[in-house]
């Protein structure tokens, strides 16, 4: 009996009762909340199911040795955290992203990749803004993607410059892109006119096959050589759309596009989840970044109809954009664009923007890519 | 348009031989060592003095054709072969030159040596416009060498700032060891508030997709023209450019409704309007996916309007 009693005490010890600590039921909470939101209101439903239940995971309390933790080197989840820590999930994103993004609406209206490039001005104020709340630079590089609107690229940076912030950051980003029907609209209403929210874009022309299998290779050269630190995620993403607009590698496409992209979804939203430790997470630089977050949206948002505005002042009547797909520059594929076209219908119910909105979008991506190739290059 | 066209062309010409013309001014003679007795040996497994190059670019440089030597009214000493791959040196990387005076021993070894010498100097391959010079220094002592503080930084004009006697030789490697988070803090230090990053990196972003802009404007344009010339040739007629991609949307919309309707959405009409039809679903046995097992069908969120 006695032994019978030493050993239930010695697995109360196992147990993550014993080991409680009140970080792990806050972060238990926020798991919760995350799936909560996933399921009651599709807030990204396809991240935020997975980082929320990843956040349990990594949440419950556990003593050193045991062999389990995403910290604990070998463990499972450790191995399966490795394509978060070295960057190799997220160019695997990017070849799914690149194989289902139809680039049509930016070929037709090329202009429309410069409000991709004015959103980039979210990454640079959230640099400042880090350095000037005590960040070190390479940090604050880390935190200022979290402006270009993109998970991928958000881990990807991270993982290289600020590897201790990556949990923050991902949960920030992925936080922010599934408000962005929230942070967005009321700045696009306060920045444009009537007039301006009415204005009716011409249809985007027809773009030919070759046109579109012509736009990833020579984005690709082009950019790459630009910034060569890009090349993983702008290989990734131009390749992926090469294989969709081949029209020979049909099965690559798919699969990029279908379960290569779930496969790797799961494994880094469930992984990003799982490191968000209450011990690693539960910090004041924690609270800091989902500061800067929400304030890096805001200045993209901001630039992004701006620009559109200051351009629509050299363009001739009738060829002018609507401002309200300034905001779609974020990135943020493809709810940015959504949200132009739902605030454009609320003034002109026959206004669909959708479409015209998509160009600026996909440019977001290839501007947050080429963006945090420079952060790369100078901070690395 | 076509002047602006001409004039973005000149600028990217310009700029284009402009930087190729400044890469090989990016050398720099980085370090040497007079006296080795006891240092670095040669791949011929001889200690001989040496000289050390820094490219200090963030491109590739290829050295091949430019001129080394140790004296001023004899630029053309040694002449670097061209096309050599071991001349092409990365960026921020580093060459060795071993001053020996046997160059028949192969492309890095020089057709003079560092006893007597007065200076090092790195000609450009016109054979008359100096990159770089550095007075040799006989008073170092056996195994001690000569460099820059910092790799590729200080004067070019021979007259050593910049240089130190050096507590080791590094050979082919960095002078100065670089810690690792130096180039953040570097760049924090002359850049406290972010701004020179943020105005560089958006120029950046912004030159590579207008670069794009530009490219795709102009493949556009020759599409709606090469499309203009077969619409004439089909129908015989001229038709306008600006006519071309001016299809309203609802009607290619209203033609893909159509389409998808007719080829993929059967299951809607399948017989004819207002007859529902009920199809047997055939389903494969497997223990995975049985409902006997499962019970039920995976839970599924009626679709929302947003």
């Amino acid at each position: 009996m006695q032994n019978i009693l030493e050993n239930l005490k010695e697995f109360w010890q196992f147990t993550g009762f014993a080991n409680f600590e009140f970080g792990y039921l806050i972060m238990i909470i926020v798991g919760c909340l995350f799936i909560f939101l996933a399921i009651k209101f599709e807030w990204e439903p396809m991240l935020l199911v997975p980082i929320g239940f990843g956040i349990l995971i990594g949440n419950i309390p556990l003593f050193a040795g045991l062999n389990v933790g995403v910290y604990e080197e070998g463990s499972v989840l450790n191995i399966l955290y490795q394509g978060v820590q070295r960057g190799f999930y997220p160019p695997l994103i990017f070849l799914g992203i690149g194989a289902m993004t139809d680039f049509s609406a930016l070929i037709a209206n090329p202009k429309l990749l410069l409000i991709g490039a004015a959103a980039q001005f979210g990454i640079f104020g959230a640099y400042a803004i880090s350095l000037a709340l005590g960040f070190d630079a390479a940090q604050a590089g880390a935190i200022g993607i979290i402006g270009g609107a993109d998970g991928p690229t958000a881990i990807f940076l991270s993982s290289r410059l600020a590897p201790n912030l990556m949990g923050a950051i991902a949960v920030s980003a992925y936080s922010y892109m599934a408000l962005v029907p929230v942070i967005q609209p009321p700045i696009m209403r306060l920045l444009t006119t009537k007039k301006e929210r009415l204005i009716r874009m011409k249809p985007p022309r027809p773009v030919s096959p070759t046109e579109k299998k012509l736009f990833p290779i020579i984005g690709f050269l082009l950019t790459a050589f630009i910034v060569p630190s890009g090349i993983p995620l702008l290989g990734m993403l131009f390749f992926g759309n090469l294989l969709k607009e081949s029209g020979v590698t049909k099965r690559l496409a798919n699969t990029a596009s279908g379960p290569l992209v779930d496969i790797v979804t799961i494994l880094i939203g469930v992984t990003v989840g799982a490191s968000t430790q209450a011990s690693q997470f539960l910090r004041w630089e924690s609270v800091k970044i989902f500061i800067i977050g929400a304030l890096s949206f805001v200045i993209a948002t901001f630039a992004g109809v701006l620009f559109v505005k200051f351009f629509n002042l050299f363009l001739k009547e009738g060829n002018k954009i609507n401002p309200l797909i300034g905001n779609a520059g974020v990135s943020a594929v493809p709810d940015a664009a959504r949200v132009s076209n739902n605030v454009g219908l609320e003034y002109d119910p026959k206004n669909y923007l959708l479409m015209h909105a998509m160009g600026p979008n996909v440019a977001g991506v290839i501007g947050s890519a080429v963006a945090a190739g420079m952060l790369l290059g100078f901070l690395g | 348009m076509k002047h602006l066209k001409l004039f973005l062309a000149v600028v990217g010409l310009t700029l284009a031989f402009g930087a190729g013309a400044q890469s090989q001014d990016a050398m720099r003679l980085n370090e040497y060592l007079v006296v080795n007795t006891d240092d670095f040996q040669d791949d011929f497994g001889q200690q001989n003095a040496w000289f050390e190059l820094f490219n200090s670019s963030y491109g590739t440089v290829d050295i091949g054709g430019c001129y080394l030597s140790d004296d001023a009214n004899n630029l053309k000493k040694y002449a670097i072969p061209g096309g050599d791959l071991m001349t092409k040196v990365k960026p921020r990387q580093h060459v060795l030159f071993w001053a020996d005076n046997q160059p028949y021993r192969g492309t890095f070894h020089v057709s003079f040596d560092l006893a007597n010498a007065k200076e090092i100097i790195l000609t450009k391959g016109d054979g008359k416009t100096i990159i770089d010079r550095i007075p040799v220094r006989h008073d170092l002592g056996d195994n001690i060498s000569f460099g820059r503080a910092m790799d590729g930084e200080g004067s070019i004009t021979g007259d050593g700032a910049g240089w130190q006697v050096m507590e080791r030789t590094s050979p082919s490697t960095n002078n100065t060891l670089i810690d690792k988070a130096a180039k953040p803090d570097k760049m924090k230090a002359m850049d406290p508030y972010g701004w020179i990053l943020a105005l560089t990196a958006m120029s950046v972003v912004f030159l590579a997709l207008i670069l794009l802009y530009f490219i795709f404007k102009a493949i556009g344009n020759a599409n709606i023209k090469a499309g203009k010339k077969r619409s004439a040739a089909v129908a015989g007629t001229d038709v306008k450019a600006s006519q071309y991609g001016e299809v309203p949307g609802e009607v290619y919309a209203a033609i893909a409704t159509a389409m998808h309707l007719y080829n993929e959405d059967s299951g809607t009409h399948d017989e004819e309007s207002f007859v529902v039809t009920l199809h047997h679903t055939d389903r494969t046995y497997s223990p995975w996916s049985s409902k006997i097992y499962t019970l039920r069908e995976t839970p599924q969120v009626s679709k929302r309007r947003r």
